[in-house]
C-alpha cells in the first residue's frame, strides 16, 4: 500500500511541476483520494488538504466534495480527527459569509453558502449525522458540528428547524450541550438555540420542556447576572424567543415560578451613585433591555387576559413591580433604559387595579416628595425630554387609567376647584399646563392624556364640564371646553389641533350634556364646517386627518343630540351637513380615517408607535372609539337627512329613544313569548301527569296479568304428563290476552280430562275386581282338578296293581301278553299334559 | 406590600414545593388525554376538545404525606404527524401515562407501539401507568397485556366525564415517584461509602430498589 501511495504521490508531484494544476484539478484529485483511498491516513491527509483549499476554492470543494465529505461523516465516525476536518470543511463551504481569499467571488451577497446548504440538507440524513456527532465529547468534533449547524440554520432556518424536529431527540441533544463545561461550546449552543427557536413554537416548547429556563437562569447566575457579559444577553434573548407569543411556554414560566427569579436581577444596586455612568456599561444596558422585554412578553396586552392578569399579580407579589419602580426613580439611569422600564411598568399595571393602585402610591425621592405619576407627567410635558421617553410616559399613563375608574375620577378631581389648601402640583394642573403650552407635542400629549380620564365614564365627562380656568384679571373665567375650542380655532399647528379634536370627540361621545355645551360655544360648528368644506391641502396627511376628525365631531354632535338647542337640532345639523359639506364628502371624510396607514398601525397596539414627533398624530384609544362609532354616526346623519327630505313625515326622535322603544317592543314580544311558553309547559305538565297515571294503571294491569300467567303456567305444567299436546300449546302462547283466553279453554279441557280420568280410574277398579274374582274361581277349579287327578292316579295305581296281579296269574297260567305295555305308556302321556295346563293357569294369575 | 389579598398568599404558597416531577401523557389520537388533564387540573369536563397541537403544558401541586409534589404535566398530541415532535418529550420525563380508549380497540392495540417508543426514548427508571379512558369495561385484557409489558406499573380505568379515578391516577403516580425518589436518595447516600465488614449475606439482599418490577 505504501508503495502505491508513494507512486501516487510521485505522479501527482511530477504533474504539478510540469504544468501548474488548476484549483479545480487539485480538488478533484483530493476528492478522489478521499473517496477511494483505503488507508485512513490518506483520507485524513486529503481531508486536511481539502479543508485548506475550502476557503479559496470554495465552489470547487463544495461542488465536488460534498458527497465525499458526507460519506466521511458516515463511515469514519470513529476517528475524531478526520471528522473534525470534514466538519470544518463543510463549515467553510456553507458559511453565509464570503471569504476574502475566495477565488470566484460573486459579489458580497453571493448565495454560495445557501446553495451548498440546500444541497447538503437535500439528503435529510446529513443533518441527522451532524446531530449524532454532537454526542461526541471531543472538542474537535463537537465544536465544528455546532458551527456547521449554525451555518445551516442561518442559511435555511425553516428547513433545518423541520429536520431537527423530526430527528429523534434532536433538540434534546442540543440542550444537553448547554451543560458543557467548555464555555465556547456552551455559548455557541446558546447562539444556535436562539437561531432555532425563532418562530417555531414546537421547538420552543421542547426546549422549555428540557428545563431550558432552569439552565438559562443557571448560566445567567454563573455569568454574573445583570452585570454579566454578552452571554447573559444571549441567555435572555433565548428566553425571550421561548416566551414571546408562546402561550404554553408563558404558562410554564409562570407556573414554574420563574417570574420570581427575575426579581433579583432587577434589584440593581444604586451604591455607585458617585459615578453613575460607570455602573451602566453598554452591555448592562443591553441586558436590562432584554430583561424588560422578557417581562413585556409575559404581560403583553395582546396576550390572553386571564394569563396576563395572573402574571401581573405575581409580578407585584414577588416585588418585581417594586424593583421596576425603583429603577424609574433611581438617578443615573440611561434614558433608553428608563424609557423601556416605563413601558414595562405600563404593561405590568395595565388593567390591573391593585397594580395601578401600587403605582399611584409610589413616591419619588424628590424634595418635596411627589407621587411618581406626577414626576412622570412632568417629563411628558417637558420639551427637553426625549421623544421616546415622553411617548412611554403617555403609554404608562394610558395603562394607569385603563379600566381604572378611581384613577380617572382622581385626575378630574384635581382640576375641580378644591377647598382651601392648594396642593403643590397635581396631575390635572400639569395636563392643563401642557394643553396650553406653546409646544404642540405637549398639547397633543396632554389632550390625549386627559382624554384617557374620560374613557367610558360619563360622570367624569360631566365633571370636566365644570372646570373653569382663570384668565386675565378682570375677565370672567372660561370653561375648559371653551378654552379648547378657542385653541382649536387659534392654533396653527396641526398636531395640537389633532390632539384637541381627539379630546373633544372623546368628551362629547355618549354625553348629551357635553354636546350641549359644545354646541352652545359660539362658532364651534361654524369652524368645523368651514374646515371640513375647505378644499385645500387635500394631499397632506395631517390636513386630511383633521378633516376626518372634524367630520367625526360633527357626526357625534348629530348622533348624541337631544334637540335642546334650537339652532342645532339634529335636523338642522343634518341640513347643514347636506348643504354646506355634502353628504358624500362627509361620509368620505369619516370613512377616510380608517384608510390611513397610520390609523391601522395605531389601532394595532396601544403603545404609541411613532418614531419621531411628526409621526405622532393618532391615539390608540381614539382609533378604537372612531371604529366603534363610525357606523352609527353615518347612519344617524343619513337618517337625519332622509327624515328632512321626507318633510318630517315622522317625528324625529332621539336614537336613544328609538332604541328604547325598539327594546321595549322586543321585551314585550319576549314577555308574550314567555307567557305562551309558560302555558305550554303547564299543559304539557298536565298531560305528562295524565300519561304517568295511565302508565301506572297499565303497569299494574300488566303485573296482574303476569301473576295470572304464572298461575296458569304452573297449572299447565301439572297437566303435562297427562296431555302431551298441551306442552306445545303453552310454549306457543306469548301474549297475555291470548293466554288468558286459551288458558280458559284449556281449563275446560282440563276439567273434561279430569272427569275422563276419574271414569277411567273407576273402570280400572271394576276390571280389577272382576279379574280377582275370576282368578279365585279359576284357582278353586284348579284345586278341584288337582284333587281329581290325584284320585285318578290312585285309581290308576290300584288298577295297575290289579293288572299286575292278573298278569302274574296269567303268566302263571301260561298265557302270553303284548299290548298291555303300550297302554301304560299312553297313561303317562296324559299326566304330562295335565301338568302343562296347570302351568298355563299360573301364568294367567301372576301378572 | 403589607395588604396582600388572599390570592397572593396562595400564589406565594404555590412557589414552594418539595418535589417536582414531569409527567407525559401519550396515546392515540382522540383517546381523551386532554380531557384527563383538564379534569385533573381544573375539575371540569369539556366534551369536545380540538386536537392538541404539538404539546400542551399544565401544572398542579398535590399534597402527599405533607410534602408538596409539583407535577408538570405535558399533554402531547396523539396525531401521527406530531409523533416525531412528541418523541422529544419522553426523555426527561419522570412518569409516563399511556392513555387508550376502551371503546376503540385500535387504540388498545397500539399500546404495544407506545410502550416500545417509551422504552426506546426514555431513561430507565421512568414510571408507566396505563390509563383506560372513557368507560368501564372489564380490564382483564389490559392486565393480561401487562404481563408482557413489565414496565407498566398499574392499569387504571378512568372516566374524565364521570370523574372516576382521574385524581387517583396522578396521586398514585406522584406518591410512587416521591417514594422512589426518596429511596434513590437513601441509596445514593449508602453507595457513596463502602463499609468493610458491614456486608450482608447474599440472600438478604433484595434486588435493586428502582426495579421492583
Amino acid at each position: 500500500m505504501e508503495y502505491f501511495k508513494s507512486s501516487l504521490k510521485s505522479v501527482l508531484g511530477s504533474a504539478s511541476v510540469e504544468n501548474e494544476p488548476s484549483g479545480a484539478d487539485t480538488v478533484e484529485r483530493l476528492v478522489d483520494r478521499l473517496q477511494s483511498s483505503t488507508l485512513l491516513n490518506d483520507r485524513r491527509d486529503a481531508c486536511r488538504a481539502l479543508k485548506a483549499l475550502s476557503r479559496t476554492y470554495r465552489v470547487e470543494v463544495g461542488a465536488q466534495g460534498m458527497d465525499a465529505l458526507r460519506q466521511i461523516l458516515e463511515m469514519d465516525r470513529t476517528d475524531c480527527e478526520i471528522i473534525g476536518l470534514a466538519l470544518d470543511t463543510l463549515c467553510n463551504i456553507t458559511s453565509p459569509k464570503t471569504f476574502d481569499e475566495e477565488v470566484d467571488k460573486h459579489g458580497p451577497n453571493n448565495k454560495v453558502g445557501e446553495q451548498f446548504t440546500e444541497i447538503f440538507i437535500k439528503n435529510a440524513d446529513s443533518v441527522g449525522l451532524v446531530l449524532a456527532l454532537l454526542e461526541e465529547f471531543e472538542f474537535k468534533v463537537r465544536w465544528p458540528a455546532i458551527k456547521l449547524l449554525m451555518h445551516l440554520s442561518t442559511n435555511r432556518l425553516k428547513d433545518i428547524q423541520e429536520i431537527i424536529l423530526v430527528s429523534p431527540m434532536g433538540v434534546s441533544k442540543l440542550m444537553d450541550l448547554l451543560g458543557d463545561s467548555r464555555e465556547v461550546i456552551r455559548n455557541d449552543v446558546l447562539l444556535l438555540l436562539i437561531q432555532l427557536t425563532k418562530g417555531n413554537a414546537n421547538i420552543q416548547k421542547i426546549v422549555a420542556f428540557e428545563n431550558a429556563f432552569d439552565r438559562i437562569f443557571d448560566v445567567i447566575a454563573q455569568e454574573g447576572n445583570v452585570e454579566g457579559g454578552i452571554v447573559v444577553e444571549d441567555c435572555l434573548l433565548l428566553m425571550l424567543n421561548l416566551l414571546r407569543g408562546n402561550i404554553s411556554n408563558q404558562n410554564f414560566f409562570k407556573e414554574g415560578s420563574y417570574i420570581q427569579k427575575l426579581t433579583p436581577m432587577f434589584q440593581i444596586s444604586s451604591e455607585h451613585d458617585d459615578n453613575p455612568l460607570s455602573t451602566w456599561s453598554p452591555q448592562k444596558v443591553s441586558n436590562v433591555h432584554c430583561m424588560v422585554q422578557v417581562i413585556r412578553a409575559l404581560v403583553a396586552p395582546s396576550g390572553p387576559a386571564q394569563a396576563v392578569s395572573n402574571c401581573q399579580r405575581i409580578m407585584r407579589a414577588c416585588g418585581l413591580l417594586q424593583a421596576l419602580c425603583n429603577i424609574l426613580m433611581a438617578s443615573g439611569v440611561p434614558a433608553d433604559v428608563l424609557t423601556e422600564t416605563i413601558n414595562t411598568v405600563a404593561e405590568v399595571i395595565r388593567g390591573n387595579s391593585s397594580n395601578q393602585e401600587f403605582l399611584a402610591g409610589v413616591m419619588a425621592p424628590s424634595n418635596p416628595p411627589r407621587p411618581a405619576i406626577v414626576v412622570l407627567l412632568m417629563s411628558m410635558v417637558n420639551e427637553k425630554q426625549s421623544f421616546a421617553l415622553r411617548c412611554s410616559v403617555l403609554y404608562c399613563f394610558q395603562c394607569f387609567l385603563y379600566k381604572n375608574e378611581m384613577g380617572q375620577s382622581q385626575l378630574i378631581q384635581t382640576l375641580l376647584p378644591q377647598g382651601n389648601e392648594v396642593p403643590s402640583l397635581t396631575t390635572g394642573q400639569l395636563l392643563c399646563g401642557g394643553l396650553f403650552s406653546s409646544d404642540s407635542l405637549s398639547n397633543w400629549f396632554s389632550a390625549v392624556a386627559l382624554s384617557y380620564a374620560l374613557i367610558e365614564d360619563n360622570t367624569q365627562k360631566e365633571q370636566l364640564l365644570r372646570v373653569l380656568l382663570a384668565t386675565n384679571i378682570g375677565k370672567p373665567p372660561v370653561t375648559l371646553m371653551q378654552q379648547c375650542v378657542m385653541l382649536l380655532q387659534q392654533g396653527s399647528k396641526a398636531q395640537c389641533k389633532l390632539g384637541l379634536l381627539m379630546l373633544l370627540c372623546r368628551w362629547i361621545a355618549h354625553c348629551l350634556a357635553a354636546v350641549k355645551s359644545f354646541l352652545l360655544i359660539d362658532s364651534s360648528i361654524a369652524y368645523l364646517t368651514a374646515l371640513l368644506s375647505s378644499q385645500e391641502n387635500n394631499d397632506d396627511l395631517q390636513e386630511t386627518l383633521l378633516q376626518s376628525m372634524c367630520a367625526m365631531l360633527i357626526g357625534l354632535c348629530v348622533h348624541f343630540n337631544d334637540n335642546s338647542i334650537s339652532n342645532y337640532t339634529k335636523e338642522k345639523l343634518c341640513n347643514l351637513i347636506e348643504n354646506r359639506i355634502g353628504l358624500e364628502r362627509f361620509q368620505d371624510a369619516i370613512g377616510g380615517l380608517a384608510r390611513h396607514e397610520v390609523y391601522s398601525r395605531t389601532l394595532k397596539h396601544p403603545q404609541p408607535s411613532a418614531k419621531n414627533p411628526s409621526e405622532l398624530l393618532l391615539d390608540h384609544e381614539f382609533c378604537r372609539l372612531s371604529k366603534t362609532l363610525e357606523g352609527v354616526i353615518i347612519k344617524s346623519v343619513l337618517d337625519g337627512s332622509s327624515l328632512h327630505q321626507k318633510n318630517e313625515i315622522t317625528i324625529p326622535t332621539l336614537p336613544d329613544s328609538v332604541l328604547i322603544t325598539q327594546y321595549k317592543e322586543v321585551i314585550r314580544e319576549q314577555s308574550s313569548q314567555i307567557q305562551k311558553l309558560n302555558q305550554l309547559t303547564e299543559s304539557l305538565v298536565k298531560e305528562k301527569n295524565e300519561l304517568e297515571a295511565q302508565v301506572h294503571d297499565l303497569r299494574s294491569s300488566i303485573s296482574h296479568l303476569k301473576d295470572q300467567n304464572l298461575v296458569l303456567r304452573a297449572a299447565q305444567t301439572n297437566l303435562m304428563p297427562e296431555e302431551n299436546e298441551s306442552i306445545n300449546v303453552t310454549t306457543n302462547v306469548t301474549t297475555n290476552v291470548g293466554c288468558t283466553k286459551e288458558a280458559e279453554k284449556y281449563k275446560n279441557v282440563i276439567t273434561e280430562l279430569e272427569i275422563r280420568l276419574v271414569e277411567y280410574a273407576s273402570m280400572v277398579k271394576k276390571y280389577e275386581t272382576d279379574f280377582e274374582r275370576k282368578l279365585k274361581e279359576k284357582s278353586e277349579e284348579l284345586e278341584k282338578l288337582k284333587k281329581d287327578q290325584e284320585d285318578l292316579l290312585e285309581l290308576l295305581a290300584e288298577d295297575e296293581s290289579k293288572i299286575m296281579r292278573y298278569e302274574e296269574k296269567l303268566i302263571a297260567l301260561g298265557e302270553k301278553i303284548e299290548t298291555d305295555e303300550s297302554s301304560i305308556e299312553l297313561d303317562t302321556d296324559d299326566q304330562a299334559e295335565c301338568n302343562n295346563s296347570v302351568e298355563r293357569i299360573d301364568r294367567l294369575i301372576s301378572p | 406590600m403589607s395588604n396582600r389579598d388572599p390570592d397572593n398568599l396562595i400564589s406565594t404558597n404555590d412557589e414552594t414545593f418539595d418535589y417536582l416531577f414531569k409527567i407525559v401523557l401519550i396515546g392515540d389520537c382522540g383517546t381523551g388525554k386532554t380531557c384527563v388533564v383538564q379534569r385533573f387540573r381544573s375539575g371540569t369536563f369539556i366534551e369536545r376538545h380540538g386536537n392538541t397541537i404539538g404539546v400542551d403544558f399544565s401544572m398542579k401541586t398535590v399534597l402527599i404525606d405533607d410534602k408538596k409534589v409539583k407535577l408538570q404535566i405535558w399533554d402531547t398530541a396523539g396525531q401521527e404527524r406530531f409523533r416525531t415532535i412528541t418523541q422529544s418529550y419522553y426523555r426527561s420525563a419522570n412518569g409516563v401515562v399511556v392513555v387508550y380508549d376502551i371503546t376503540k380497540r385500535s387504540t388498545f392495540l397500539s399500546l404495544q407501539h407506545w410502550v416500545e417508543e417509551v422504552r426506546r426514548y426514555t431513561s430507565s427508571h421512568v414510571l408507566l401507568i396505563l390509563v383506560e379512558s372513557l368507560r368501564e369495561v372489564e380490564k382483564g385484557e389490559a392486565e393480561a397485556l401487562c404481563q408482557y409489558l413489565p414496565e407498566v406499573l398499574q392499569v387504571v380505568e378512568t372516566s374524565a366525564k364521570e370523574n372516576t379515578n382521574i385524581d387517583s391516577v396522578f396521586f398514585y403516580l406522584a406518591s410512587e415517584l416521591k417514594r422512589r425518589h426518596e429511596n434513590r436518595q437513601i441509596n445514593a447516600n449508602g453507595d457513596e461509602v463502602v463499609r468493610l465488614g458491614a456486608s450482608k449475606k447474599l440472600s438478604s439482599c433484595s434486588s435493586c430498589s428502582y426495579k421492583i418490577f
